[in-house]
C-alpha cells in the first residue's frame, strides 16, 4: 500500500510540521511506502480555469510544472492525507494551489451524487483521502467548516472522507495517536 | 463611500466573476460610491501588485470579492490573499473595520455548493476585524455569458439581486435576504443545464481538436 502525505504548512507554522510527523509515523505501520511532499517547496502555478485538462488534453493539465508528478502520484496512491493549517475553516493556500490543479482526475461530464450534481469519475478507483488540520487554539466554527470542506471534497470523488483537527498539539506522539485514529476511521488497516 | 471590487477569477475581465461584480459596482457608483476595481491573479504575480491589493483593502470602506468556486472553496490565489490580509491586520491593526461582501458562482446547478466558500469568507471577516456584509451565491455559472439579459427570464433574478445588494451596501447595510434568494434561483431546470453542459464539453473538445477521448486515463495504475 502506498501513501501520499501532502504537507500544506506555511513558512513559520509551528504546528503543521508536528501533524505531518504524526501522520507519517501513523502511516509507517500501515503503508509499504510513504511519500511526503512539502508543498511550499514545489512550484505549482495557479489553475487558470481554461478547462484544457478536460477539453484539450483530457486527463492532463496543460501547464507543465510540479502538479503533474503529484497528480500521477495521487492516482497511484492508496491513501492520501491532506495536512494543513486550518485557514478560516479552509485549507492553506499551499495545499489549495495543488487541489485546484487536481480536477483532471475527474471526467467533465456531470452525474448525480447524493442528490446533487458532481462530475463523473475518470479512474476506476481513487485513493482513500483524509484531512488533518491544525489550529493554535480551539475554534469550533473553523473546525466545523474544515470538516464540511473535507467532506465536500470527498463527494467530488464519490467518497466519504473523514477529517480531524489538532488543536495546539506540539507533541509528535499525540499527533501520531490522533492521526492513527483518523486512519482507523478511514478504514486504513493497521 | 470607497469600495474595492476584487475579481478572483484567473480569467479576469473575461470572467463571469467580473461580469457579476462589475454590475454590482455600477450599482454602487450610481448610488454615489467611488469604486476601484482590481484583478487578483495579475496583481499577485508580483510583490508590488500584492502590496497594491493590500493597500486598496486598507483604503476601502467596503471590499467585494467576486470569484468562481474552485474545489468547494476559494481559488488558491484568493486564499493566499486572505492569509496576507490577516497577517497584515494582525501585525498592525487598521483603524476602522471595512465591510466584506462576496459574489460567488459555481458550475454546478446548486447554489448551496458555494456554502463552504461563503463560510470561509465570513469566518475570515470575523477573525480579521472586518464586518461581514453577506454573500450572493449562485449555481449554473457555466451559463453566464456577455449579456445577462439573454439568459432565460432575461437574467431578471440576477440583475434584481445585484441591484438590491448594491442599494443596501451603498446605504451601509448588508446584502438583503431577498437578494440572496433571488440570486440563488436556478436559471433553468437541472436536467436542461446538464444536457447543455454535457453537450458543451463535447463541443469544446471538437473546437480544441482534442487528441484523446474525454475519458482518457494518462495516469492509470500499472
Amino acid at each position: 500500500m502506498k501513501a501520499l502525505v501532502l504537507d500544506g504548512s506555511r513558512e513559520g507554522d509551528p504546528l503543521t510540521p508536528v501533524a505531518v510527523r504524526g501522520m507519517t509515523s501513523a502511516l509507517a505501520g500501515r503503508a509499504d511506502a510513504v511519500e511526503l511532499v512539502k508543498l511550499r517547496e514545489v512550484a505549482v502555478a495557479p489553475c487558470t480555469g481554461c478547462f484544457g485538462c478536460w477539453t484539450r488534453t483530457p486527463g492532463e493539465c496543460v501547464i507543465e510544472d510540479g502538479a503533474r508528478d503529484l497528480l500521477r502520484s495521487y492516482v497511484g496512491s492508496d491513501i492520501v492525507a491532506y495536512v494543513t493549517p486550518v485557514t478560516f475553516g479552509g485549507y492553506s493556500s499551499q495545499l489549495k494551489k495543488l487541489l485546484d490543479r487536481f480536477i483532471p482526475v475527474l471526467d467533465p461530464r456531470f452525474t448525480i451524487v447524493k442528490g446533487e450534481v458532481h462530475h463523473l469519475l475518470r479512474y476506476p478507483r481513487y485513493p482513500k483521502t483524509i484531512g488533518l488540520g491544525t489550529l493554535p487554539s480551539p475554534d469550533p466554527e473553523a473546525e466545523r467548516l474544515f470538516a464540511a470542506l473535507v467532506s465536500r471534497n470527498g463527494l467530488n470523488v464519490h467518497q466519504t472522507v473523514p477529517a480531524d483537527v489538532l488543536v495546539g498539539v506540539t507533541d509528535p506522539e499525540s499527533a501520531m495517536r490522533s492521526a492513527a485514529r483518523l486512519l482507523d476511521r478511514a478504514g486504513v488497516a493497521a | 463611500m470607497n469600495a474595492y471590487l476584487l475579481t478572483g477569477s484567473p480569467k479576469g475581465r473575461r470572467s463571469a466573476s467580473f461580469l457579476l461584480g462589475s454590475i454590482l459596482a455600477e450599482g454602487l457608483r450610481a448610488r454615489g460610491a467611488a469604486v476601484v476595481e482590481g484583478m487578483l491573479h495579475g496583481e499577485l504575480r508580483s510583490e508590488e501588485g500584492t502590496g497594491r491589493v493590500l493597500d486598496a483593502v486598507d483604503a476601502s470602506d467596503l471590499v467585494v470579492l467576486s470569484f468562481p468556486l474552485y474545489v468547494d472553496s476559494l481559488p488558491a490565489p484568493l486564499t493566499h490573499l486572505l492569509e496576507r490580509i490577516a497577517e497584515r491586520r494582525a501585525l498592525a491593526p487598521r483603524p476602522g473595520a471595512p465591510r466584506l461582501a462576496v459574489v460567488v458562482q459555481c458550475g454546478f446547478p446548486e447554489a448551496h455548493q458555494c456554502d463552504t466558500a461563503v463560510g470561509i469568507c465570513r469566518l475570515f471577516a470575523e477573525r480579521t476585524d472586518m464586518r461581514w456584509a453577506g454573500a450572493l451565491a449562485m449555481g449554473m455559472g457555466g451559463s453566464l455569458g456577455g449579456d445577462l439579459r439573454k439568459l432565460p427570464g432575461g437574467g431578471k433574478n440576477i440583475l434584481d439581486a445585484l441591484d438590491m445588494a448594491s442599494k443596501s451596501l451603498a446605504d451601509g447595510g448588508d446584502i438583503p435576504g431577498d437578494a440572496v434568494t433571488r440570486f440563488a434561483k436556478p436559471l433553468m431546470p437541472r436536467w436542461l443545464y446538464l444536457l447543455f453542459g454535457n453537450l458543451g464539453w463535447r463541443m469544446q473538445m471538437r473546437k480544441n481538436k482534442a487528441s484523446r477521448p474525454m475519458s482518457y486515463r494518462p495516469y492509470s495504475r500499472g
